[in-house]
Parts: C-alpha cells; structure tokens; sequence
C-alpha cells in the first residue's frame, strides 16, 4: 500500500516539477521532486528510498527525453542515504527533514553538473552556484507543507516503546 | 572477587539506555540486503547511462515511455493554465500603463513601416517573377507543424524544452524551431533547433545552449555576418560573435539569422530571415579581433508556451 501511495505522489511531484513549476524560472534549481522523494525516505527507509529514486529519476529521464540514468543515480543515492539517516540518527527530529533537504540540494546540484562534465556535456559550475541558495531557500520553504502531507499519508512507523531501561542481571 | 563484586553491583544499580528500536528491519541479513538492493540500482543507473550515451538502444523505450507520459503532462498543463494564466494577468497589471504608452507609439512607427514594406513586397514579388528568379530557402520552402512545450527546462544548466510533436508529424534531428508571438508575425522568433526526436514527442535545444550556434547577420547592415551564441553570464543575453571590427553594428539593430553564405558545399540548415534578437550594446577592445556585442532574444526562453517546427515540405 505504502508503495502504491508513494508511486502516486510521486508521479504527481513529477507532473508539477515537469509541465508546471519549471516555468517560472526559480524552480528550475528548486524541486519538488527531490523534497517529496526524501520526505518519503525519511520516514520509509533506505530500500524504499532508494527504490523511489530509481523509479522517479528513471521517469523525469524519459518524459524529458534525457540520458537514462543519471537522475535515477542522483536519486537513488539521495533517497538511499536519506532513507539510512531516517533509519538511524534522524528519528522524530524536527530539523531532519530540513537538514536532508538542504544536504541533498547541494549535493544533487553539484552531482548533476560531475556527471555531465564526466560525460563532456557543458557542465557551468557558475551557474549551478549562483542558482543554489534560491535552490535551497525554495526546497526549504516547500519541506514543510511537502514533509506535513508525507507524514499523514506515510505515518511514521510504530516504535514500540520508545525508551527502554535494560538492567543488567547478574 | 569481592573486587568483581563491587563492579557488577554499582553496573546493576544504574539503568543502562538501549537505542529505541527504529522500527526499521537492522540484522545483519537486512544489512546486507540494504546493500545488495542499493549496489543493483547503483549499478542499473550506470549501465543505463553508459547505454543510453553510446547507443540508440533505449532510444524507442524511452519514446515509449516519452508518448505514454504525453497525456499526462498535457493535462497537467491544462489544469495548471487557469493559475497562470491569474498569475500573468497580476503581473502585466503592473507593467500595463508604461507599456500601453510605448505600444502607442511604436503602433505609429510600424503603420509607417508597413505601408513602406508592402510596396517593397509587391515590387519584390513582381521582380522574381519577372526574372523566373530561385533564391536559397526561405521560411516558405518549410511546412509548419504547430506543438505545445510539455516540459521546460529542469534545472539552470538544462537549456532544453519537450515539445508535443515528434517524427509522426515529420519533424526530424535538425528541424528549425520558432516561438509564433517573438518577432514580426509573419516569420517568429528562433528558438532553437530540434535535438532528439520520438514518435509523438521531440526535445528542443534552445538558443542559450552552449552548443548552439547561428550564422546571423545584421538586418540593416547585411554585411554584417557573425555567430549568434549563448554569452558567458545569464541566458537572457546572447553575444553575436566573429564580426570584423568594420562595419560597425549599431545598438537597437535587429539580427537575423543569415542563411547559407556563397557557393561552399556547408549549407545553413536555417533559411535566411528568422529574427534572433535586438543589439543591445556594442563595444570594440584593443585586445579582441572583433566587436563584442550582445544581442536580446526576441523570445523569452524562460516561458515558451507553444512553439512552430519548421519541417522541410519533401520530408512527409
């Protein structure tokens, strides 16, 4: 179930991001792809992360009509590594969503422009830095309302107890 | 072993904090797992990379996958019109008043212009026909095929659009692209030229793209030929490049693409006449071989809504 709903919000990131919000210029270094994909890791683990990276980066790759593959690989490893942190240090923090967010955009922007220069594309370091703190103002700002919705449609897994005391026997 | 003793007991007297469970799978055979599951998709990216940039083979599965997601975005863009559509209206509100005044008088200019031009045009069409004249290709020599952009640039260093129109309605690799509201009406405004193409759905690489590059020349001075490319700050401004420092361009000139020069076996792929954009500023330095002047676009690259393919009439 958690798959189906993940499959359908994020196909509806990439929708928006596509045809709607690239139009007006800052959200072409924001995305809202990249903050529902790690809002959803976060709070669904590394596999799941990383599995919705490939899918979702495999699917902006054809409706764009790039290379195959280098969103997928961005993505995975975003969503992979969010998706640990989630699984780890991150539990129930307030700022996590905001800390992977800000991360992630930085890396994903720098990532983005090592690949094309490893495939000798045009890769203008420039242009990607001077477009990156609009880039994280917007993916900061759309966290919250992003996160908020993940949160209600992937409730954070059931903890059990959250602390537990162990005494030590003899 | 009292000694021991005294250890165990002070341990059993504190509480010791386990790490809360995280509810997330973490024995060593998920681990594992993890790992697996993240190497494979590592793996699938790279060898899809590698594919995709070396050969063709993907290419009819991701135009598959390109015309299946086709409906999509069209309707995404359609839901999405009546809020831009509110957005554009607030923001020509508030350039309405300064821009009424100037359209006012540049209306005046161009009823001038036009009774001037429809003369030359009348006289110019009795010429060739006169003279059985057969000039290079014009904008007339291509048959128009009319797309909506379905997806826009994705980041700052994408300077590409996907457009609703591919190899069904002929158009192929190379085919020219025009915006039909940039530019005189009759003609447009380059946009760009057509980069990959599948069946219901091609990509256009945009003027601004580093790799882009027109043979240009100057409307009012035509030996003025050079090349039009993307300058090395914002994409709004383009530089017209390899122009002599003699004759002089002159600020406010309109450039046009030049077609193809002479008689040498390398032909334009653009006809003659498509307007680029207006010179906006010209300078020559002591250290460069030519003119440095930049060129604003006619066509705003940042919001293309629909564009004309330029398909040559014998291709369908």
């Amino acid at each position: 179930m958690d798959a189906l709903k993940a499959a359908v919000v994020l196909f509806v990131a990439s929708l928006l991001q596509l045809s709607v919000l690239t139009e007006y210029r800052p959200f072409r270094t924001a995305s809202v792809v990249l903050v529902a994909l790690l809002s959803i890791a976060l709070l669904r683990g590394s596999i799941f992360g990383a599995l919705a990276g490939f899918l979702t980066g495999l699917l902006l790759d054809t409706a764009t009509l790039g290379t195959l593959g280098i969103t997928s690989l961005l993505l995975t490893v975003g969503g992979f590594w969010i998706g640990r942190y989630g699984e780890t240090t991150a539990r129930d923090r307030f700022h996590a969503p905001f800390l992977s967010v800000a991360v992630v955009t930085v890396l994903y922007a720098f990532g983005q422009l090592l690949l094309r220069f490893m495939l000798g594309e045009p890769a203008p370091a420039g242009l990607v830095a001077h477009g990156l703190p609009g880039a994280l103002l917007l993916n900061l700002l759309l966290t919250l309302p992003v996160y908020a919705l993940a949160r209600r449609l992937f409730p954070p897994l059931e903890l059990g107890d959250r602390v537990r005391e162990v005494r030590l026997l003899g | 072993m009292p000694r021991n003793r005294t250890v165990r007991l002070a341990v059993l007297g504190s509480s010791v904090q386990r790490a809360a469970p995280s509810g997330f799978p973490s024995s060593r055979s998920s681990a594992l797992k993890r790992r697996i599951v993240v190497g494979a998709l590592v793996l699938a990216s790279l060898v899809l990379i590698t594919v995709s940039f070396r050969s063709t083979a993907l290419d009819g599965v991701q135009g598959a996958g390109a015309t299946v997601l086709r409906p999509f975005e069209v309707a995404a863009g359609r839901v999405a019109r009546p809020f831009r559509d509110t957005v554009a209206w607030f923001r020509g509100l508030v350039d309405a008043k300064n821009e009424n005044k100037k359209l006012r008088l540049q209306v005046a200019e161009l009823r001038r212009q036009v009774i001037v031009e429809a003369t030359a045009l009348q006289q110019n069409a009795e010429l060739r026909k006169a003279l059985d004249y057969h000039g290079p290709p014009s904008i007339g020599s291509f048959r128009r095929v009319n797309a909506a952009v379905l997806a826009n640039p994705q980041s700052a260093i994408d300077d590409s659009v996907v457009i609703s129109a591919g190899s069904a309605q002929g158009i192929v690799p190379g085919s020219i692209v025009i915006e039909p509201t940039g530019g005189s009406e009759d003609v447009g405004a380059l946009v760009g030229t057509v980069d990959r193409v599948v069946h219901n759905v091609a990509r256009v690489m945009l003027l601004t793209d580093n790799e882009s590059a027109v043979t240009s020349a100057d409307l009012a001075n035509p030996q003025v030929v050079g090349v039009v490319r993307r300058g090395g700050g914002s994409s709004n401004v383009l530089i017209l490049d390899r122009v002599p420092k003699e004759p002089r361009v002159t600020v406010g000139d309109t450039i046009i693409t030049a077609g193809t020069l002479g008689q040498g076996p390398l032909r334009s792929k653009f006809p003659r006449g498509i307007p680029i954009g207006t010179v906006v500023s010209q300078s020559n330095s002591d250290a460069s071989l030519f003119q440095n002047i930049q060129v604003r676009p006619f066509v705003d690259f940042s919001s293309i809504q629909s564009v004309i393919v330029l398909v040559p009439k014998t291709s369908r």
